[in-house]
C-alpha cells in the first residue's frame, strides 16, 4: 500500500527561493521543539528541503528562530 | 566582479537611531564605489531575539541589499566585527527575490530545475 505522494508547499505557494529573514514560513517546517522537520514529514521537495535547512540554520544564527524552544527562559 | 550580497546586523536596541545611522554610512562607504547603485537599507526596528545574545533580550535589526567586490568584503566584515554595537551579523551572497515573473511559460534560462 502506497500512501499518495505529499506535495510540496513551498512549491505550491510558488516561491523559488526561501528566504531565511521570513521566520513565519520557516517555523512551519520546525518540530514543536524546533528541530527541523524532515521532508518525509513536511512532504517538501528535495530541492526547497535543502533551501530550507539552510535558511532555517542561517535565521536560527540570527536569532529569528531558537535552536532549541522551551529551553531555559 | 561585483556581486549582490545581502547583509543582517543586529544592532544593540539601546543604541540612539542617530547612532545606527552613522554606523551604517560607516560601513556603507566600506563598500560603496562610484558607479555602484548606494545599497537598499530596510530597518526592521526593535526586535525580540529568540535567545539572548551577548546578554541582550531585543535587538535592532537592519537588512541591507548592495552590490560589491568580494575583494571589498573582508575588509567590511572586520570594521563590523569591530563594532560593539553590533551584537551580531550576517553577510550572505543574495540569491535574489528577483521580481519572478508569474507568467506560467517555460522562458527560464536556468537548466538546473
Amino acid at each position: 500500500m502506497r500512501r499518495p505522494q505529499k506535495t510540496c508547499a513551498i512549491c505550491e505557494s510558488g516561491v523559488r527561493v526561501v528566504d531565511f529573514k521570513d521566520e513565519r514560513t520557516l517555523s512551519r517546517f520546525l518540530t514543536e521543539r524546533g528541530k527541523i522537520l524532515p521532508s518525509r514529514l513536511s512532504g517538501t521537495c528535495a530541492r526547497h528541503q535543502r533551501q530550507l535547512s539552510t535558511a532555517i540554520k542561517r535565521a536560527r544564527m540570527l536569532a529569528l528562530l531558537p535552536y532549541i524552544k522551551g529551553f531555559g527562559g | 566582479m561585483t556581486r549582490q550580497y545581502e547583509v543582517v546586523y543586529i544592532f544593540d536596541s539601546a543604541l540612539e537611531e542617530a547612532a545606527i545611522n552613522e554606523r551604517l554610512a560607516r560601513f556603507n562607504a566600506l563598500i560603496q564605489k562610484e558607479g555602484i547603485e548606494p545599497p537598499q537599507v530596510s530597518h526592521w526596528g526593535k526586535r525580540t531575539l529568540a535567545y539572548p545574545v551577548k546578554k541582550h533580550e531585543t535587538g535592532y535589526y537592519v537588512v541591507a541589499k548592495f552590490d560589491a567586490e568580494a575583494t571589498a568584503l573582508p575588509e567590511f566584515e572586520r570594521a563590523i566585527k569591530l563594532d560593539d554595537g553590533v551584537l551580531r551579523f550576517l553577510v550572505v551572497v543574495s540569491e535574489g527575490a528577483q521580481p519572478v515573473p508569474v507568467t506560467a511559460g517555460k522562458g527560464d534560462e536556468e537548466d538546473d530545475e
